[in-house]
């Protein structure tokens, strides 16, 4: 794992704004959103990272499959790391 | 003992050309169809890959059908029933009153409902009066029965990615039933049009690079279209009619998942593997080539290559296991046709296509996917899987004719 850099290495305006689109379009409560909080103990199901990925994509104009790498993710923290570097890589100005 | 029943044509069209001759050389040599999208309107469209005929002249194919009449999927489905039709001696409009026909299609025809909508909604072009004929899903099966004057039952099975190979285990089970000797059966699916292809995109299980089915970093499946037919029939209604016996269908497993609407479950497709293989009259160990469902997505993969470690335990080192989606990409409804028409040819070459694209092992499981290169095997039976979105599984085996 050693290529994937953690959420805190990512830039924390980005973080923020990726936690404010996973709260909002996954139905987190604000004290419930934390780094790393678990995807299955906060109720995060598939049809909520679909809709996650739409608003990335809506946000970013980026198109991120629900078979990448972000598969595996397992905390927010996991998710932020996984889509900031989809991001970063799709818009290196960002 | 009921009569076998025999295979005695078969057809398809794939992205790889016209010809079941073309998709298999495709698969053997994995030299893949999957192009660049050629769309006048997909500014919107994030994934820009699919396994697209954009190259084919189907007015070529159907010198004296309607245009306005055949949608796309039905004409594909026309193309891969003359070809099997023609291998197994049926002429048009004889196929008579003991021949039904099956053409499973996920969709239908999805290009004349976009046609319609828009032109309703926008207020463009001349609309076309024979929507409605060409939109339901049974416009395949119903095309390939008049052409062919299939005069037994004719509908379409429509399981999303499970249609094609339950349209063949269901015409299958309506011959062994007695109810007719012969029938057409297979999968057509066209579906890619801009706007149907951006609601897989939402859905998120496209890869934007590629298919990489069973492999370390796959990221999801191709869109593909095309149609694959077979004709299937008595031992008896093969010999009647002088046709050839290419091989036998010998096992059809369907189960449900009742689970989840999209995450496939290991447990039913478990079932449906030792279904078709004991209605085969088989062993696990007997089977020697597996054309796995083989999505390329990472639930998919992980489920599948699960339910074969149960089936087949430890002779799943010793079966060839491989996924040609990233050859004719993922065609849905047609998709277990196709690829039957795959694990068909590997049988009679006794060679198991490579799975493209692979990158390493998963280590979520183990599965030698039969990497790049194609590898020969010896073997007298083959399966194909094909497993749906709704939970829906079906197996089916092929038996060396002897």
């Amino acid at each position: 794992m050693s290529e994937k850099t953690s959420a805190t290495d990512a830039d924390p305006k980005l973080v923020g704004r990726l936690l404010a689109i996973i709260g909002k379009e996954g139905i987190i409560p604000p004290d419930k959103l934390q780094l790393d909080a678990g995807l299955d103990t906060l109720g995060v199901q598939s049809a909520d990272v679909i809709v996650i990925l739409l608003a990335i994509e809506e946000e970013f104009g980026v198109y991120i499959p629900v078979d990448s790498d972000l598969a595996e993710a397992k905390t927010i923290g996991d998710m932020v790391s996984a889509l900031a570097r989809h991001i970063s890589a799709a818009t290196p100005d960002q | 003992m009921p009569d076998r029943i025999a295979i005695t044509g078969m057809g398809a069209v794939t992205a790889v050309g016209v010809g079941a001759d073309a998709l298999w050389d495709a698969a053997r040599e994995g030299r893949s169809g999957v192009k660049a999208l050629k769309f006048p309107e997909h500014e919107r469209l994030r994934v820009k890959i699919a396994a697209h005929l954009f190259d084919i002249d189907i007015a070529k194919y159907h010198e004296r059908g309607n245009p306005l009449l055949l949608d796309r999927f039905s004409a594909l489905a026309l193309i891969a029933a003359n070809e099997a039709c023609k291998q197994a001696g049926i002429v048009p409009g004889a196929a008579g009153e003991r021949c039904g026909v099956i053409i499973g299609s996920g969709i239908g025809g999805i290009s004349a409902i976009e046609e319609g909508v828009r032109q309703y909604y926008m207020d463009c072009g001349r609309e076309n009066p024979m929507l409605v004929p060409r939109v339901m899903t049974n416009a395949a099966a119903s095309q390939v029965s008049i052409k062919y004057g299939a005069k037994g039952p004719s509908f379409c099975v429509s399981s999303a990615c499970s249609s094609g190979a339950q349209s063949i285990g269901l015409g299958m089970s309506l011959i062994r039933a007695g109810m007719i000797d012969c029938a057409i059966v297979g999968g057509a699916e066209a579906l890619i049009s801009p706007a149907t292809l951006r609601s897989w995109e939402l859905l998120r299980v496209l890869s934007p690079t590629a298919c990489r089915p069973f492999s370390a970093k796959r990221d999801g499946m191709v869109l593909g279209e095309g149609a694959a037919v077979l004709v299937i029939e008595t031992e008896r209604s093969a010999q009647r009619r002088g046709a050839p016996c290419i091989a036998e269908l010998a096992g059809y497993g369907s189960t449900s998942d009742a689970g989840d609407i999209l995450r496939p479950d290991p447990e039913g497709a478990r079932r449906s593997i030792e279904m078709a293989i004991a209605d085969a009259g088989l062993d696990a160990t007997e089977i020697g080539y597996v054309n796995a469902h083989g999505t390329g997505t990472v639930l998919n993969d992980v489920s599948e290559a699960k339910a074969l470690k149960v089936v087949f335990g430890a002779a799943l080192n010793r079966t060839a296991v491989s996924s040609t989606k990233p050859i004719h990409g993922h065609a849905l409804g047609a998709a277990g046709s196709i690829e039957l028409v795959v694990a068909l040819r590997s049988l009679l070459d006794q060679i198991a296509p490579p799975t493209i694209n692979w990158l390493g092992p998963d280590p979520a499981y183990e599965l030698d996917p039969v990497p790049h290169r194609a590898r020969p095997i010896e073997t007298d039976a083959v399966l194909s899987n094909s497993f749906a979105f709704g939970g829906i599984n079906a197996s089916l085996v092929v038996r060396r004719w002897s």
